[in-house]
């Protein structure tokens, strides 16, 4: 029963299980509890949720009588305590009376534009975000970086501390490290961002890299992300990284040291187009840049 | 069946709350019985299967199978086998490949459980290891509870009021009074039931099988001939976890058991004369009874009110007392519902069904997760 490793394995596992709404199919008074769950009765729910997996949880104590078919929310509660004193906090769910209306519908997604560095990312989707005018948002990134001159993309700069605690309370639903040499930094997007430009009815734009990218296909679902990969012109990987090297100098935004390091991540992100295939929905290659806007806006608007 | 395996007979303990027993105590008693009962050597047994759940948690006793090996003089080869409440059913299924498959010709298959040597809640923790450690135990659900679950949505789907429910136990109660083998051998109103105290809504302490200690032993052969053979042995699983499953209220796991069961044997489902099934709690039984086809879906307790399955109805069911009224050692039960089918027919039953020729015996592991179905028929 007190088995620490199964605590923090479940632990993982509630991770995992983003909290969600449900509806209750079936519901039970556990009148004799087993070992370590106390004397008192307590309602054992079993709970469809809103993704169509169900749980069985326990139900807080409200004071809206349980129901077949009544909705409940997710709450984190104390669960049972160990024998040695410790708590166990579980999910939990309370019954609301209201029916509740889901966040998203499933017709949102969000069009995710990926590439190596200095690939045109960010002139493509300042292009787009024109282009759509009032259906469109980009997500801000929110990073540890120090605000600097030239930034051209929406940052939020947070403190080392503050972006762990948002990664630690799940607001943070993304997100990445880029250790480097020079500097050591952290970027992640937040579910409200993403959230509340859907509820605007409009459509978010991530500007991103591949472990972004993946966060954001593992929280969101695959199908709730439109993902279009960007290559640099070129006929083979050498002459692409060429390619790339004369734009970073041109853009003139980076140190040389910098660049060396921009260029093995670009490296390894062209590489990630053939080993992470399934990521993208579609590849672009940014030849002209009108015609890769055209394309990108194409695909957006009529969601292939 | 590949071969003709005969069941030879077998003998059992007393079902109850066996403090003067030790585990031990209670498989050396049912062996012993069923060798004074069939009319074999100790030595003519090749073989020992045994079928127990919580063994180590309860009695302190693993590697029950060499502990039951050694109770004969020749120290047999011997396994033991777990399937939660269908462990019992997985023992005479065992036994049943092997003998197919020749590797054994004499088999003694065994069930036991020892549960009232520990406190009520640690029982209830073991008994919980049935369920999905990782999605159901987590949020303290027990099996009552689980159980509960399914006869909620139940009565929320059929409209089944507490009164019919209460039904079931009470029939159950009636048949044990007659059984000497039985833990409780007295009637119970279906008002008592009704009355008696919650466990886990809307499931009452007269809705649920006890906590028992017993054990109970067959023997089968293919070498040795007897009057009763086995002609059909099949094992179905489901998912472990309710939450992966369709529907609340019916089981995969019987519904393919039974079915293969049939085809295995080439019968009808109605030239089964009577039915020692699986009623660990009363909602079981109902849901049973729809899986077999006896009953359309949410119209089970019909049979109940129109008194058909006592042992003079149509559909006899649990003339032993079942689960509810004969006691639930986890183990011993489906090894008991075996040798309960054999006494029917060779007429030596308690509750002694007229011209009894085929029965079945019905035996589930956790919420049916598991399913055994063994047909027996009379020669």
């Amino acid at each position: 029963m007190d088995r620490i490793p199964s605590l923090h394995r479940r632990i993982k596992t509630l991770q995992k299980t983003a909290m969600q709404f449900g509806t209750i199919l079936s519901f039970t008074t556990v009148r004799h509890p087993p070992a370590g769950f106390g004397t008192e009765p307590y309602v054992v729910a079993l709970i469809r949720l809103q993704n169509g997996t169900k749980t069985l949880a326990q139900l807080t104590r409200g004071s809206i009588t349980p129901a077949i078919g009544a909705t409940v929310v997710p709450h984190m509660r104390k669960i049972r305590t160990m024998r040695n004193g410790l708590f166990v906090n579980d999910l939990k769910y309370e019954v609301v009376a209201k029916k509740i209306e889901p966040i998203f519908t499933v017709t949102a997604y969000v069009l995710a534009v990926s590439g190596p560095s200095g690939v045109g990312k960010t002139t493509i989707a300042r292009s787009l975000m024109s282009l759509f005018s009032s259906y469109a948002e980009q997500v801000p990134i929110v990073t540890t970086r120090k605000a600097k001159k030239g930034d051209s993309e929406p940052y939020c700069h947070v403190s080392e501390e503050k972006f762990e605690a948002m990664v630690q309370n799940g607001e943070i639903i993304s997100q990445t490290g880029m250790p480097s040499a020079s500097e050591q930094r952290r970027y992640g997007y937040r579910r409200n961002d993403i959230d509340a430009i859907w509820r605007k009815g409009k459509l978010p734009i991530v500007v991103t890299e591949l472990n972004l990218l993946t966060g954001l296909v593992n929280a969101l679902g695959r199908r709730a992300v439109l993902s279009c990969g960007l290559l640099p012109p070129g006929h083979s990987r050498r002459s692409m990284l060429s390619s790339l090297l004369h734009r970073l100098r041109v853009r003139g935004r980076d140190t040389e040291e910098q660049i060396e390091e921009r260029l093995k991540i670009a490296e390894a992100d062209l590489r990630a187009f053939d080993d992470h295939a399934h990521l993208f929905d579609h590849l672009i290659v940014n030849d002209h840049l009108e015609t890769c806007i055209e394309a990108v806006h194409e695909i957006a608007v009529t969601r292939r | 069946m590949r071969e003709t395996v005969y069941v030879l007979g077998g003998g059992q303990t007393r079902f109850g709350e066996l403090w003067g027993k030790s585990l031990s105590d209670l498989i050396r008693e049912a062996v012993d019985a069923a060798i004074m009962n069939t009319n074999i050597l100790p030595t003519d047994i090749d073989m020992v299967i045994i079928g127990n759940m919580v063994g180590g948690e309860t009695a302190e006793q693993a590697h029950l199978g060499t502990f039951a090996s050694s109770l004969l003089p020749h120290h047999p080869p011997a396994l033991r086998v777990e399937a939660a409440c269908a462990s019992g059913g997985l023992a005479i299924h065992t036994a049943c490949a092997f003998l197919e498959s020749g590797k054994a010709e004499t088999i003694l298959v065994i069930g036991a459980e020892k549960l009232t040597d520990v406190a009520g809640e640690t029982v209830t923790s073991a008994l919980m290891h049935a369920g999905d450690a990782e999605k159901d135990g987590p949020s303290g659900l027990t099996f009552p509870s689980i159980f509960a679950l399914t006869a909620a949505a139940y009565m929320h789907k059929y409209g089944l009021t507490r009164e019919d429910l209460s039904l079931v136990s009470e029939c159950s109660h009636r048949a044990a009074i007659k059984n000497p083998y039985a833990q409780f051998r007295k009637e119970i109103s279906a008002a008592a039931i009704s009355k008696s105290p919650l466990v886990a809504d809307p499931l009452r302490l007269l809705d649920c099988s006890p906590i028992s200690d017993g054990a109970a032993a067959v023997i089968l052969s293919t070498r040795k001939e007897s009057s009763v053979h086995i002609a059909a042995s099949q094992l179905a699983n489901e998912s472990l976890s309710l939450i992966d499953r369709e529907s609340l209220t019916s089981f995969v796991s019987t519904r393919t058991a039974f079915s293969s069961a049939l085809k295995e044997a080439n019968w009808n489902k109605n030239d089964i004369d009577a039915v020692e099934l699986h009623d660990c709690f009363s909602i079981a039984s109902l849901i049973h009874l729809e899986d077999f086809g006896f009953a359309q879906e949410g119209e089970a307790i019909r049979l109940f009110r129109d008194d058909e399955t006592e042992a003079t109805g149509s559909l006899p069911i649990n003339c032993s007392g079942g689960l509810k009224a004969c006691g639930h050692p986890i183990g011993a039960t489906g090894v008991k519902q075996v040798l309960d089918c054999w006494k029917q027919l060779t007429m030596q039953a308690p509750n002694q069904v007229v011209n009894a020729k085929r029965m079945m015996a019905h035996n589930l592991g956790g919420v049916g997760a598991t399913c055994t179905v063994h047909l027996l028929e009379s020669i």
